[in-house]
């Protein structure tokens, strides 16, 4: 049988790069991999894959490319701007009290622009350019905040049955238009389904394991907000690419995921405040006293540095948004991808956080060397 | 009578009273046994219940009348196998045969059994076992086969487990993980599989539960492995050893290490990891529950959960249990059963309160802490599978049904507009036409509104006016009132 030949798009990134590897491992496909950027130094790269350097945004090219590859299968991150945003948001939910400049676009609503042209207009380009050439299946790398990003919430054990629409940050909102777009293009010879996925962490990640390590260094660890019982969800890297193999097995054998959105999550949800001091501990730190900010406290402390910024004119570094995030419970449930694409989180969080821990721990090393 | 203790403890934990109070007076009994029609040799089995089951005797006793006596004879059987298995002073020899063929003894008329040493506490059960052989042969044939296949294979896991411990194959108590589930398998797990088809044969549960085996296992597993974490220094002190040594190793070398002060930590992260291998099993017990039908035996399987799962909170980072017994409070036990004894979802609410206590005590120097967090986070996520506290969220307006739907939708919106202004200007209406009446009656009764006035202004004037005198502040407002009243 000849190898089934995947492209996929962002395939140097921090995601891209681990579901090419998964690809490879599969056997039996023919990978290229599409982005904006060169494989970055430190990654691994295959002789077998093919690296193609391309801008969603930029039609004729990606036309071109296709027409070269005539991939059967297409799976779709849209590179850095896909990781970015959905690590920073992770990177709020995470980090307390002490928010670094770059993160408060999560909450503002500038940068609409940049935002919804690669999100929006690229997975249009990717989706008219893969009909065009007879792509036969189309995994879609959606995100959790479609239904999650309706920030005044809570959202205990929600599943694909809720539905989405309501989010207020522009990441959300972008994501869910892109991920309409895809799904009601499904027909039978052009099967597409989306992954909503929770926060990724995993070695090489560039900001998750690295956010939460830095807190040791800025002293920001013994601070608690809100009641600290809320749940949340993420999954290791390594599960994500499993669920983009079992997904474009699906749409190419059964086809019984065509046209639905699943749920990815590590399956474990923990609170927050676990996860780091999980991470902490990794690193022999473990906070000496606790202090625990309650939730209306923090949003109320959020509001007025929201006007102190506004009349100062200086960007703030803690909101009302950043109190949300911490301190809503917001967890799903994976029966469906469980069921439909026989998915099971392969890692476990335990396992997945040593295994990222210990390749910070490498890199902060191999930096003090050098 | 109460000590002074207590009367001091429950002075400060007036709800823990609270609960005491409630449960003694208000709780009545499901279903009441009629002892009027009992025979003597029944009598004397329910003698020895009590004797023998502090735990069990009462929620035994509300049994629906179709299983009671049953529960009661299987129970009285085991106790019988477990009394002789437990007994060191009966040499081997003697003691296999009797544990591996006590299926077919209970079919004996009159066997009794005189040879338990002398500090056995249930000795006389053995010595009377007539009377529940006599019992036994009473039951639904139904009922004695269920009995009869438990008993036979508790009995062949006893003597392998007796033989193995013999030879010191197992010299340090119980090896590895499995070895120590399979012996909670055949000391708890198989009376879950009994009772389980006890109630599905009376139509008591629902007959699901018998093909998710891990379920009533996990029923067992969790009551089980809960007292062998409790009773851990009472098993030291009787030479016993049911923690596995795949856990304890981990932390010490010797099992003796547990009980020295210089390893406080080292035994704690041990019992986590005991606390853990438990807990694990908390949603099955909560799935098991969901197939009950009857009410009584509702609350005889959900009483011990949540006694469980309390002691497991209570035992969770608590040094004492190797000093001493740890147990839950009189008051705790009788706020749990009031709470046990009504239906799951308000187990599921104590389930999910000792839950999230455990998961406060949780200390991340614990080599378990995020599995820890993670199990109960799973407990949490399946009772709010179960008994979801949220509806999806339904969006009317974003998404009508069809453009009727919408146009319905619309027409209400606007109905309820217009009947907000009516109320609105009918209140506003009200009020004015009252005050209009009282100003006129004042009028016609000689009000000086033209007095009033001026005072009011005079004194309107006395708080903005610098001045303070009417007479000063009157040329500056001239020209404005001279416009007012052009208007």
């Amino acid at each position: 049988m000849a190898p089934t030949t995947v492209l996929v798009t962002g395939g140097t990134g921090f995601l891209g790069s681990e579901i090419v590897q998964a690809l490879v491992e599969a056997k039996n496909f023919a990978v290229t991999a599409l982005d904006i950027n060169p494989p970055s130094l430190g990654t691994v790269s295959y002789p077998s894959v093919t690296y193609v350097r391309c801008d969603i945004m930029d039609l004729e090219r990606l036309r071109e490319v296709f027409k070269e590859t005539r991939p059967t299968v297409v799976t779709i991150l849209e590179g850095p701007a896909f990781v970015e945003p959905m690590l920073i948001w992770l990177a709020y939910k995470l980090h307390t009290v002490a928010v670094n400049l770059l993160g408060e676009s999560r909450y503002s609503t500038q940068g609409r622009d940049t935002l919804f042209s690669i999100n929006v207009d690229g997975t249009k380009n990717v989706v008219q350019v893969s009909q065009e050439c007879g792509v036969k299946a189309f995994v879609y790398t959606s995100s959790v905040t479609v239904l999650l990003d309706q920030l005044e919430e809570n959202f205990r054990n929600a599943d694909e049955t809720w539905s989405t629409g309501r989010a207020t940050t522009l990441y959300g909102q972008s994501k869910t238009m892109a991920e309409g777009i895809v799904l009601s293009s499904n027909t039978p010879g052009f099967r597409t389904c989306a992954l909503r996925v929770a926060p990724i962490f995993g070695p090489r990640d560039p900001v998750t394991i690295p956010t939460i390590y830095g807190c040791i260094a800025n002293g920001e660890t013994p601070f608690i907000l809100g009641s600290g019982t809320n749940l949340q969800d993420y999954v290791y890297v390594a599960n994500v690419a499993d669920a983009h193999v079992l997904a474009l097995h699906n749409l190419l054998d059964l086809g019984t995921a065509a046209g639905e959105a699943f749920f990815i999550t590590n399956g474990e949800p923990i609170t927050v405040r676990d996860l780091c001091l999980a991470v902490w501990k990794e690193f022999g730190h473990y906070p000496r006293f606790q202090l625990r900010i309650p939730e209306e406290l923090a949003w109320w402390m959020g509001w007025g540095l929201e006007w102190a910024s506004w009349l100062t004119n200086r960007k703030g570094t803690f909101s009302r948004g950043v109190v949300l995030d911490a301190t809503k419970t917001r967890y799903v449930n994976i029966t469906k991808a469980r069921r439909v694409l026989g998915y099971v989180p392969r890692v476990s969080l335990p396992e997945a956080l040593k295994i990222s821990c210990q390749h910070l721990q490498q890199q902060i090393n191999a930096q003090a060397k050098a | 009578m109460p000590g002074v203790k207590d009367i001091a403890y429950y002075a400060v934990h007036p709800t823990q009273l609270r609960s005491i109070i409630q449960w003694k007076v208000w709780h009545n009994p499901v279903h009441e046994r009629d002892e009027s029609k009992e025979s003597a040799s029944l009598k004397r089995c329910f003698h020895f219940l009590a004797q023998t089951s502090r735990s069990f005797v009462a929620v035994i006793l509300e049994l629906h009348p179709d299983i009671l006596v049953s529960v009661a004879i299987f129970y009285l059987v085991l106790r019988g196998l477990d009394t002789i298995e437990d007994d060191m002073t009966i040499p081997l020899a003697k003691k296999e045969p009797i544990l591996r063929d006590f299926h077919n003894i209970i079919e004996q008329d009159g066997w009794t059994f005189t040879e338990n040493g002398p500090n056995e506490k249930d000795r006389q059960l053995c010595v009377e076992f007539n009377v529940v052989i006599e019992e036994y042969k009473k039951l639904k044939p139904a009922h004695q086969a269920i009995i009869k296949d438990i008993t036979k294979r508790m009995g062949n896991g006893m003597a392998d487990y007796v033989k193995n411990a013999e030879f010191g194959i197992n010299d340090n108590g119980v090896n590895t993980v499995k070895d120590y589930e399979k012996y909670c398998h055949y000391v708890a797990g198989l009376v879950g599989e009994g009772c389980t088809r006890l109630f599905v044969e009376e139509g008591k549960a629902n007959p699901a539960l018998l093909k998710r085996t891990e379920l009533h296992e996990s029923m067992g597993q969790f009551l089980q492995q809960v007292n062998i974490i409790r009773d851990i220094k009472e098993d030291f002190d009787d030479k016993r050893r049911f923690w596995p040594k795949e856990i304890w190793s981990k932390h010490v070398d010797n099992f003796e290490d547990l009980f020295k002060p210089e390893n406080k930590a080292k035994a704690l992260a041990c019992s986590s990891e005991m606390i853990l291998t438990a807990l694990r099993r908390a949603d099955d017990c909560l799935f098991y529950l969901a197939g009950i039908k009857e009410q009584s035996v509702f609350n005889f399987c959900a009483i011990p959960q949540s006694m469980a799962i309390a002691t497991l909170d209570a035992c969770f980072q608590n040094y004492d249990i190797f000093k001493r017994n740890v147990k839950i409070t009189k008051g705790d036990a009788c706020q749990l059963m009031l709470e046990s004894t009504q239906n799951l979802q308000l187990v599921c609410d104590v389930f999910k309160r000792y839950t999230r206590k455990i998961h406060k005590k949780n200390n991340p120097h614990d080599p378990n802490f995020l599995q820890i967090s993670i199990a109960c986070g799973k407990t949490e996520q399946f009772i709010e599978s179960i008994f979801p506290s949220q509806k999806p969220p339904v969006d009317e307006k974003k998404n009508p049904v069809n453009a009727e739907e919408a146009a319905r939708l619309k027409k209400e919106a606007e109905e309820t507009k217009w009947e907000t202004i009516y109320m609105v200007s009918a209140v506003i209406g009200t009020i004015l036409f009252i005050s209009g009446i009282m100003l006129v009656v004042a009028w016609f009764a000689g009000a000086r509104f033209d007095i009033a006035l001026s005072q009011a202004k005079e004194q309107l004037g006395q708080l903005f006016g610098s001045g303070g005198s009417i007479n000063a502040s009157a040329p500056l407002d001239t020209k404005p009132s001279t416009d007012h009243s052009e208007l």
